[in-house]
């Protein structure tokens, strides 16, 4: 499903944030991705929905290359993807419903399509009885549910996520990680980073730590530790 | 592109202008004025241009037949150039006439001291021609140059190079003022665009984070433009021709035989290249500004 061959990237200002990374993440598979801040986290995440491109390397989604790919068919490979990010990117002058819409409207979707599709996804994250409302309107785990909607709303095939509890309590942070098993469960392969040792320490799903650009850990059910 | 896409650019484009009020006013405004000074520019040297081709045309072209040509012929020859489109009439005069006008003159005694005198007649058979109002006459002046009987003709070259020269000075200064304006006003337009574009960085993220392409993004900005190029043209089209209608009013008074030369059609005509060039503002002035959208969209700063 996602396979990094060799993937390193210099920025030009010499810093090199990832450093000859292999690594194959199968289809249905969550994975943390852990580390010290500075570690290439966010470089790693940025490169698989094609916000950067590696300097050397290549990774393949499904089968095709995306470092190589025009960058015409880009917004095609994101249709696929879900994304979540840690600050909530949500439109403050767009109800609910319309943030969820959003990423069904740049696929053309029909009103119809439109309206079932959001409703089951603000269902799957709990908001559906908040659909009319607006972000300021609700709580930092309720606007985080919205953008995990607005993922989770073309059924994509892979969810990433970037430290999507650091902006939240430990409480909500559980709800939020429960949302992403329950995505997960349904097939959809997950790749987070986080920093929250708790829920890796307790989920033990697979780990993979990131220090100085360099994959260090690669465990099946990992924990958080990476030293 | 689907009706679902298009509707969702004009809900988007109709939000937008609501919402950043303040900046479409200041599109619409710099796009409006803009046109009021083109079609003023444009409208004076219509004017103008219409104005010299009157006084050109009643100028009065005459043909000088060859010595040959009997009397019958020259009458024969006016009454087939009658029929042309651009003479209004024709006079025949014969070397007598000439004659006789040339002596009624006091000072052209001195003709007679160099040998012409009304016996010994060097003068040809002329044809005057009087030319309808409005007629361009380089047409005219190629058809009687095939014409065999006459042997040349004279219709004041001179002035007439001279309102050629100065009508293709106005189009040129014309042409030059409103590039200038309408590259003035591209560039404000550009930059209010540019404004928006930042102020709606936000919202391009996210539509490009949820797979948007490039195009889609640009589409409610484009109707906006286009939006925006459409109500600026058409007031300006409003506020140019009232003016124009008003100071029309105020020059006929002023001037008592002044009339407007420039009639529906020219006016019809101005007013779509106007409409035509307030859509190309507003439509182009979003296409600039969006032309490295890629730069806006870019989800998280690089960095690790």
């Amino acid at each position: 499903m996602i396979e990094l061959q060799g993937v390193t990237r210099i920025f030009p200002n010499g810093v090199r944030a990832l450093n000859n990374i292999s690594l194959t993440i199968n289809p249905g598979d969550f994975v943390f991705l852990v580390g010290p801040s500075g570690a290439g986290k966010s470089t790693f995440l940025r490169m698989l929905f094609r916000e950067d491109v590696p300097t050397e390397g290549k990774i393949l989604i499904d089968g095709k290359d995306i470092t190589t790919m025009p960058e015409g068919r880009v917004p095609y490979l994101r249709r696929n993807l879900g994304i979540v990010l840690q600050d909530f990117q949500l439109l403050k002058r767009r109800t609910v419903a319309e943030n969820v819409a959003f990423g069904l409207r740049v696929v053309g979707a029909s009103a119809s399509v439109i309206n079932t599709r959001v409703q089951e996804a603000l269902e799957q994250v709990g908001l559906s009885h908040k659909r009319r409302m607006f972000p300021t309107e609700l709580s930092g785990g309720e606007q985080q549910r919205v953008c995990i909607a607005r993922a989770i709303v073309n059924n994509p095939l892979i969810l990433i996520t970037d430290e999507p509890t650091g902006n939240l309590d430990p409480m909500i942070s559980q709800e939020i990680m429960q949302l992403f098993l329950e995505i997960n469960s349904r097939g959809t392969t997950v790749v987070m980073a986080t920093h929250n040792h708790n829920l890796v320490n307790k989920l033990r799903k697979r780990v993979l730590a990131l220090v100085d650009g360099q994959i260090v850990k690669d465990e099946a059910c990992g924990t958080y530790a990476y030293e | 592109m689907s009706l679902a896409n298009l509707n969702f650019f004009m809900s988007e484009a109709a939000t937008n202008l609501r919402r950043s009020g303040m900046m479409s006013f200041i599109t619409i405004s710099t796009i409006g004025i803009a046109l009021i000074m083109m079609g003023a520019f444009l409208l004076a040297t219509m004017n103008m241009e219409s104005f010299l081709y009157q006084m050109q045309a009643e100028a009065l072209v005459t043909a000088y037949l060859k010595p040959e040509v009997s009397i019958s012929d020259a009458k024969t020859l006016s009454l087939r150039l009658t029929s042309l489109e651009e003479i209004e009439n024709i006079m025949v005069v014969t070397p007598e006439q000439a004659a006789k006008e040339l002596f009624s003159n006091p000072d052209d005694q001195q003709l007679m001291q160099i040998g012409i005198t009304p016996e010994e007649n060097p003068l040809p058979t002329t044809l005057r021609m009087k030319v309808k109002a409005g007629t361009h006459l380089p047409p005219l002046l190629e058809k009687l140059k095939s014409e065999p009987l006459i042997d040349n003709f004279s219709y004041g070259e001179e002035l007439f190079q001279q309102f050629q020269g100065l009508s293709h000075l106005l189009w040129v200064t014309s042409l030059v003022i409103v590039i200038m304006l309408g590259l003035a006003s591209l560039f404000i337009v550009y930059n209010t665009v540019r404004l928006t574009l930042y102020m709606r960085r936000e919202e391009i993220i996210i539509m490009k984070l949820v797979g948007a392409t490039n195009w889609f993004v640009r589409g409610p900005f484009i109707v906006e433009g286009f939006i925006q190029g459409m109500v600026g043209s058409f007031l300006a089209i409003i506020v140019l021709f009232a003016t124009y209608r008003f100071a029309l009013g105020k020059l006929s008074e002023l001037i008592p035989f002044f009339t407007a030369s420039i009639g529906f059609e020219q006016m019809f005509k101005l007013a779509a290249k106007l409409f035509m060039m307030g859509l190309v503002l507003g439509i182009s002035g979003s296409l600039l500004s969006l032309r490295d959208i890629n730069r806006f969209s870019k989800s998280t700063p690089e960095g690790v």
